[in-house]
């Protein structure tokens, strides 16, 4: 083990892992994102990718390893703590606050970063009315940026498709987390829709200075825009790098097109 | 007191907690059903419970009522029609509220169901207890009102209670006392202490008695201050005290009771509770149907997948809850007699304590409900016979608030994730 | 990307600091008070103002039960158990205070005295349902929504059998002096607490409504509001977005037994003598009919359900006994068709056909406001 690598690292997984019964989700899951980051999970169906999401962001607790976000120890801690340590994350199936204004569904998030006391609050004191004023200042700056300003009172559940995607990211960064976790942000996009992702993906991570870890579906995406990729296939990490060196790997391509059980070598092409 | 009375007195306890225990797990059984299939409380289901103590009792009336004879000399298989038609009553019922209340909220948020649920308990809470015809409506005799729900009444004995373990120390013929409420036996009678003696005879029918009246088995309880001999002739005081010289002549049995009685519709709900409970065991585990039920348990969508027809399955496991909650509705009037009107606090209670039952033993799981429901009756029976009797209904609240803090899954149940 | 923090900073004073916003509406509650005071006596006769005291007392314990079941979507089914809290705490204080400070109940000369126990039992039953809701809402909140609404339909139910456990009342000074802290056992039983002066006249009852509702908007439409909602519309993702589920959904809990301990204690001083069935569940679904049928969330909903499933049955007498079966049909009614209730979780003037009856007027204050 390197110091160099440790202190390097922003988001520093090691060897996490979670058993439900006696299946192994996710077994011995490493992982080091560096500050400004951009890597990639990826896996076939039920590889234990989600799993992997939730044991960082403290939905499922790890049975194993550790985990250091900034050198601090996170992996006992509850998922609003852990969100408070700076890590936000969307979802596959998206889950926003459907009865919740666009506005609302972002300025919850902001919710994090305010003070809330209930004094305050039934008095509408000056620092209250100042906190509501900024979290909507920062909200609508936040929807500007991803074109949503413009639906700010509509409720989340009536976007469309594309817009609740983009809804999602924006409220996980209104958490101003360190590292954003993005859960199959191109899930149900057609190719002209997941360029501008993969755009718009880069130019979060220049723009709000984070570290981004993506599991996607579409390898063109995330062989195009992931620093590094880790594979991950029933539970375990079958393979991590440089996304050539990822295509390469024989194991990589047995996970996915798996291996003709008469036949010696391994069948099938490029990934 | 004696450490024999006190050993009996526990063992009294305890067997009350067991015949009681196997009610509550009954119920408990279709807390847990329902709650493996849909993932939702039923709180209409005490209230099935109560629809089908109130169908036993009316049957129970009715029937006897018709075929013009007394609910204690019923033939067995008036109980059996009157048990029957409680399960019929309650399976019923349990399939149209599935069928026209939660039917139509599958896949709806949980609020939703929760708030159906409380919806279709009152609805059945407060249908029982509308006014039904009254004496004088219904055209004078009392045989023809249908008792149903809007006050509390007692259930028909429709099988008798006796102690089964009594042993008879004498018999004889009786000689009439001297006076009013005393008898004479004609063997000597040894009375031991904290022992209770009643004398058993036939009282042949009055003299005025219509062609056809029954001889009847009549109780005296022998009152005595000292333990010892009672010779051969001496006069001893009973109570009922009734006249000597009904009583001369008549053949008697003198019963001493047993220290730890043991009773007949005891042995029947404990032997019945648990026979329910095997043939639910068999059904779920060893049975085709049992199978899709436990996969619909695991997941409706994929058991609908694998061509298991769910609402079929779901519909089903309504009824078999709802019938487990009529048999324990059956059995539990014949060991307490009044049945409250069905708005009434105390089915509210029970319906609570069947649930923590469930609860207890671990929501969704069989065997847990038939554990909790035994360990719920023992904390109750036991605390109220050696702490306080009158927070009987507390202690059940602090095991569940209990439970909920250390082991919220219960004794026997799985932590269930939620999928994100 | 500027942080919130730094947003917060660029906010001039000028927009942070407004007393108008702060005090305004704490005066307005009070003219409401004062004009239902006032007014009703000139409208209607002295039935319909004690209806209209019942009515008052409703509304606040729908509008308390709501920020629990609607706000944070917690079912909670033992709101009556934290009014009887309540109602006992305060009528005990109003009625042994009395005997002990002055030696009778309910003596014109002890009129002011009288109002100033009310309000220190109505405070000390807000306190001690708030205790109450804390000690049941910790271990149940933390748990699956369900069992939330078990715990508390079972704390409804005990209370309401350790009241009706209860001893007979004391009815004189020396006997309360003789008590001591064993006053505690001296409720009543099952028939009830008698003798309780009605000092909460309407003055009060619609101070604390009208407290009441802006307590409950205060907080929905805040940043604890929006976490509460949040809880109820999803908890993973609020817990993701940094809401911490126990904390938010314990807060809504014990501040909704706080106010129905505050329903409670008006309601034992409006001349209906509390007793245990009042802790029972029939009572607590009363306040949850009110708060389904006028929409989970709604504030205006649970006022106007309060207002017109009062009146109804006092318009319609003939109806009374099937009032329950009606209500019961029409909750599992609108689970079919309506599932968000009436309102659903918006304000009366927040809905379309609403707006749309003053569309001009409103649009153009609006316009103004901005």
């Amino acid at each position: 083990m390197s110091t160099a690598e440790s202190t390097t690292a922003l988001l520093d997984v090691r060897g996490i892992g979670i058993s439900f019964g006696g299946l192994k989700a996710v077994q011995d899951f490493s992982i080091a994102l560096p500050p400004r980051g951009l890597y990639g999970l990826i896996g076939p169906n039920g590889a234990g990718k989600t799993t992997a999401f939730n044991l960082l962001t403290g939905v499922y607790t790890t049975q194993t390893g550790m985990t250091t976000l900034a050198g601090k120890r996170i992996e006992t801690l509850k998922p609003h703590q852990i969100a408070a340590a700076g890590i936000a994350r969307t979802f596959q199936n998206i889950r926003l606050f459907g009865e919740l204004s666009v506005l609302d569904n972002v300025k919850l998030a902001c919710h994090l970063r305010g003070k809330h006391t209930l004094l305050g609050t039934l008095l509408r004191s000056p620092r209250f009315v100042a906190q509501e004023e900024a979290m909507r200042l920062q909200a609508m700056e936040l929807l500007s940026i991803f074109g949503l300003e413009r639906v700010a009172d509509e409720s989340a559940r009536n976007l469309p498709y594309g817009d609740q995607r983009r809804l999602e990211i924006c409220r996980a960064l209104a958490t101003q987390p360190k590292v954003l976790l993005l859960d199959e942000p191109a899930a149900g996009m057609n190719p002209t829709e997941k360029v501008e992702l993969a755009e718009s993906i880069r130019a979060i991570r220049d723009r709000f200075g984070l570290a981004i870890l993506l599991i996607e579906h579409d390898m063109g995406l995330v062989m195009k825009i992931c620093e590094r990729i880790t594979v991950l296939d029933h539970g375990q990490t079958i393979c991590s790098g440089t996304p050539s060196q990822v295509q390469n790997d024989p194991k990589v391509i047995e996970a996915y097109l798996g291996v003709e059980e008469t036949a010696e070598g391994v069948v099938g092409g490029a990934v | 007191m004696g450490i024999r009375i006190r050993v009996a007195d526990f063992v009294q306890t305890l067997i009350a907690a067991i015949a009681v225990g196997s009610l509550y797990a009954l119920v408990a059984l279709g807390y847990t059903l329902v709650y493996g299939v849909l993932k939702f409380i039923n709180f209409a289901h005490s209230d099935i419970f109560v629809l089908g103590t109130w169908t036993s009792l009316t049957a129970a009336v009715v029937i006897t009522n018709k075929m013009g004879i007394e609910p204690e000399h019923a033939p067995w298989w008036v109980a059996m029609c009157v048990f029957l038609l409680a399960i019929a009553m309650c399976a019923t019922f349990g399939y149209c509220i599935e069928r026209f209340a939660y039917r139509p909220l599958r896949g709806a948020p949980r609020l939703n169901v929760l708030i159906t649920a409380i919806g279709v308990s009152l609805l059945l809470q407060n249908v029982g207890q509308l006014p039904g015809k009254t004496v004088a409506e219904s055209g004078g005799s009392p045989a023809a009102t249908i008792p149903f729900g809007a006050i509390p009444r007692n259930m028909p004995a429709l099988i008798e209670d006796r102690v089964l373990n009594e042993t008879s120390v004498a018999e004889g013929t009786m000689a009439g006392g001297s006076k009013r409420g005393t008898v004479k036996l004609d063997q000597n009678l040894t009375i031991e202490a904290e022992r209770q003696y009643r004398i058993e005879y036939v009282k042949p029918p009055a003299a005025d008695a219509p062609a056809g009246a029954q001889s009847s088995i009549e109780t005296l309880n022998v009152v005595v201050a000292e333990p010892g001999t009672i010779a051969a002739g001496e006069e001893i005081s009973t109570q009922p005290r009734r006249n000597a010289k009904d009583v001369e002549g008549t053949k008697y049995r003198v019963l001493r009771s047993p220290l730890v009685p043991i009773r007949l519709i005891d042995v029947l709900i404990v032997t019945g509770s648990i026979g329910l409970m095997i043939g639910l065991q068999i059904l779920v585990f060893k049975t085709k149907l049992g199978r899709a039920m436990r996969a619909v348990s695991h997941s409706v969508e994929t058991a609908s997948l694998m061509g298991i027809n769910t609402n079929a399955v779901i519909s089903f496991t309504f009824v078999l809850g709802s019938a487990l909650a009529a048999a324990a509705a059956f059995l539990y009037p014949l060991k307490y007699p009044l049945v409250n009107q069905t708005a009434h606090g105390i089915w509210v209670l029970l319906g609570l304590k069947a649930f923590v039952a469930a609860v207890v033993g671990g929501i969704g799981n069989v065997r847990g409900a038939v554990l909790g429901g035994f360990l719920i009756a023992l904390i109750e029976f036991f605390g109220s016979r050696y702490v306080s009797t009158e927070l009987r209904d507390v202690y059940v609240f602090g095991l569940l608030i209990l439970v909920l803090l250390l082991r919220p899954s219960g004794l026997l149940g799985s932590t269930a994730r939620e999928k994100v | 990307m500027k942080t919130l923090a730094q947003h917060q900073q660029d906010v001039p004073g000028k927009v942070a600091t407004r007393w108008d916003v702060m005090l305004l509406p704490w005066v307005a509650c009070i003219v409401v008070a004062l004009v239902v005071h006032f007014a009703s006596p000139v409208l209607v006769n002295e039935y319909w103002q004690n209806v209209l005291r019942r009515v008052g007392v409703f509304v606040i314990a729908a509008v308390s039960l709501n920020i629990v079941n609607g706000y944070a979507g917690q079912f909670s089914m033992g709101h009556a158990g934290f009014m009887a809290v309540g109602a006992y705490v305060a009528g005990a204080t109003t009625y042994y205070g009395s005997l002990l400070l002055h030696g009778s109940v309910n003596d014109p000369n002890f009129y002011y005295q009288g109002i100033g126990l009310m309000l220190g039992g109505i405070g000390l039953g807000c306190v001690v349902a708030a205790i109450a809701g804390y000690l049941v809402g910790l271990p149940s909140l933390r748990l699956r929504g369900d069992y939330l609404a078990i715990v508390t339909l079972g704390f409804g139910e005990i209370i309401r059998v350790m009241l009706e456990l209860t001893k007979g009342q004391l009815d004189n000074a020396a006997a309360v002096k003789d008590a001591g802290a064993k006053l505690l056992i001296h409720l009543n039983g099952p028939s009830g607490f008698f003798g309780i002066p009605s000092y909460a006249n309407l003055f009060w009852i619609f101070l604390f409504v009208s407290v009441t509702c802006l307590i409950a908007y205060r907080i929905k439409y805040s940043s604890t509001g929006r976490a509460l909602l949040s809880i109820r519309e999803d908890e993973i993702a609020a817990r993701s977005m940094g809401v911490d589920l126990t904390k938010y959904k314990v807060r809504a809990f014990v501040l909704a037994a706080a106010l129905g301990g505050v329903a409670g204690g008006l309601y034992s001083h409006i001349g209906a003598n509390p007793s245990p069935t009042d802790a029972g569940f029939q009572r607590s679904f009363d306040v949850i009919l009110l708060v389904v049928l006028g929409g989970l969330g709604s504030i205006s909903g649970s006022v106007l359900a309060a207002i017109v499933l009062i009146l109804l049955p006092e318009v319609l007498r003939e109806a009374q006994q099937y009032r329950l079966i009606i209500f019961a049909l029409l909750l599992i009614i609108m689970m079919i068709v309506r599932p968000k209730g009436l309102f659903g979780v918006k304000e009366i003037w927040e809905l379309d056909w609403f707006t749309g009856w003053f569309s001009g007027k409103r649009r153009e204050r609006k316009a103004g406001a901005k």
